[in-house]
């Protein structure tokens, strides 16, 4: 009932300040036209076949992707696969901001105190901040993601929009993705609540990016292929973490602290 | 009922409260009193299991506060804080609901009702804080604080930036809540409004200077005193009044007689002024206001 009561408030004043929304449906259609510019575009306005010379498709096929796919086919398929992972950044980029504002926004808004003079426990308090940033932005992403789709449906090459639907998507939207963004979430209400200043925070926020920005890069270069049983695994391992994070950051909290030394 | 006990707070080296011990009981209002910095937020806080203290103990209904009870215990307290602390983007209804949610009231919207329409916020339930001015903001915050009808009470400056008429509103809903039995404690700088609203005032500069009725302490650390007026020259019946308190004087047309026990001895002056034949045109008390009992308090050293 607390948790809902303050998940409720949190959302209503997100709804209410709707511009800050705005850099996450920003990340969010960058995700979506960049793909379809790289892979529909670009070789429609060149005239050059993305299969041509490039290897991808071989690569795809090495890696048991839709073997049945022609070559143009099978390397827009795995190009689209590749920039999916965009969706895995896009909530966590948009809510860092309004997960690092979280805690220290109402340190400096002095709305914290009275809050804490409540029942509500730091647990409470800490998940619904996380909560609150992740909705709205898990929504947009999700709204993100079908337009991408829709892109890959009306654009791509035939059988490219149904091979999209493989297990490993789903591991990677349904699974994978949520996971990441609660962990980035958590850490970023970790630093939120430890820090002054809504700026410093954010800054430090911006560091949980590189590890997932690694792993974009290495699905890209090859170097690490995030396989079906991969997927499950960092999933599994998210989930651990994030549960491991959320006692971090209500051991971290120290209400006194918070409360005397906020200026 | 409060109870706090060698109530201390350090922090680092700087002692912000030193060893307070004191009881609020149940239908009674305590004014905490003392100069900026004296401590008087920092027990609060302490009273409100916010901050812990460095030694002490705080008991609420015959339960200490500690992290395990503070939770629960914290259900049945209503905190007014040092700034009203309103989430501006929201409206003063939903702020309240809020809190009526957290505090787990079954029908919220009836007691938010009653609530906004106690501080006159009706009209601006839908406005949103950002809005209102610093008075209102003041009232949606102590709107806030008796939402769930607490038994106990801890208000950091109530009326601070109220206009009189809300101020005496405030005052007659604190004398309500104590005929209902709540434990109020709050701290202010408007000496008046101690003198008028509380029944005993705790005057705080890091220790517990004093703890009393507003009349006792006046008593104990104050001397009263009683203005005569007579017909003619005053100085002629200095003499008598002298032979009861000896620090008698003239001063104009009065004859100015400082008394320890200014209701118990004024009627023997009279009868000695009567006595010596002084034709008594007026006889006028000067009771010592709180605020120079407070000065007296905080300025010994």
């Amino acid at each position: 009932m607390r948790l809902r009561a303050l998940l409720a408030k949190e959302l209503l004043d997100l709804a209410r300040n709707r511009v800050a929304l705005v850099p996450v449906a920003l990340v969010t259609a960058v995700s979506i036209v960049v793909p379809l510019i790289v892979i529909v575009t670009v070789p429609a306005m060149t005239g050059r076949s993305l299969a041509e010379g490039s290897g991808l498709a071989d690569a795809a096929r090495l890696l048991g992707i839709a073997t049945t796919l022609s070559d143009e086919a099978l390397t827009q398929l795995f190009l689209f696969q590749q920039f999916l992972l965009l969706f895995l950044v896009t909530p966590i980029t948009g809510a860092m901001s309004l997960a690092a504002h979280a805690v220290v926004g109402e340190k400096q808004a002095r709305t914290l105190e009275p809050l804490l003079a409540t029942p509500i426990t730091t647990l409470e308090l800490l998940v619904a901040k996380v909560l609150g940033a992740l909705i709205p932005t898990l929504a947009i992403s999700v709204g993100g993601l079908a337009l991408y789709l829709a892109g890959i449906a009306a654009f791509g090459e035939p059988g490219v929009f149904a091979q999209m639907f493989s297990a490993r998507t789903i591991l990677l939207i349904v699974v994978l993705g949520p996971a990441a963004a609660l962990v980035s979430l958590q850490a970023a209400i970790v630093i939120s609540s430890r820090v002054n200043d809504p700026r410093t925070a954010q800054q430090f926020g911006v560091l949980i990016i590189l590890p997932l920005t690694a792993v974009f890069v290495a699905q890209f270069t090859g170097s690490w292929w995030l396989s079906t049983s991969w997927l499950l695994v960092t999933g599994l391992g998210l989930v651990l973490a994030w549960v491991f994070l959320v006692l971090f950051s209500v051991a971290l909290f120290e209400r006194e602290t918070i409360l005397t030394r906020w200026r | 009922m409060i109870v706090a006990s060698g109530l201390t707070r350090q922090f680092g080296t700087r002692t912000a409260v030193d060893d307070v011990t004191f009881d609020v009981r149940r239908g009674e209002i305590v004014a905490l009193l003392g100069p900026n910095g004296a401590g008087k937020t920092t027990t609060l806080r302490m009273l409100a299991g916010l901050i812990a203290p460095t030694r002490g103990t705080v008991t609420i209904d015959g339960v200490q506060l500690t992290r395990a009870t503070g939770g629960k215990l914290r259900g049945r307290i209503g905190f007014l804080t040092e700034s009203p602390g309103l989430w501006d983007r929201l409206s003063v209804r939903q702020n309240l609901r809020v809190y009526a949610r957290i505090y787990g009231l079954a029908d919220p919207e009836r007691p938010i009702d009653t609530a906004l329409d106690t501080f006159d916020l009706t009209p601006h339930a839908d406005a949103r804080a950002a809005e209102l001015s610093r008075g209102m903001r003041q009232k949606v915050a102590l709107a806030r604080a008796l939402l769930h009808q607490p038994a106990i009470l801890l208000l950091d400056e109530p009326t601070s930036g109220l206009d009189p008429e809300i101020t005496r509103g405030v005052r007659r809903l604190l004398e309500e809540r104590r005929a209902a039995g709540a434990s109020i404690l709050l701290s202010t700088h408007n000496l008046d409004e101690a003198e008028r609203l509380a029944d005993r005032v705790a005057v705080l500069q890091g220790g517990l200077l004093a703890l009393d009725r507003p009349a006792a302490l006046r008593q104990r650390l104050t001397t009263g005193r009683l203005l005569v007026r007579v017909a003619g020259d005053p100085a002629a019946h200095l003499d008598a009044v002298r032979r009861i308190a000896a620090a008698a004087a003239v001063d104009g047309p009065h004859l100015v007689i400082p008394l320890e026990r200014l209701e118990q001895q004024t009627p023997a002056i009279v009868t000695a002024l009567v006595a010596s034949g002084a034709e008594v045109l007026e006889v006028r008390p000067e009771i010592p206001a709180l605020e120079e009992v407070y000065l007296r308090l905080v300025n010994e050293p």
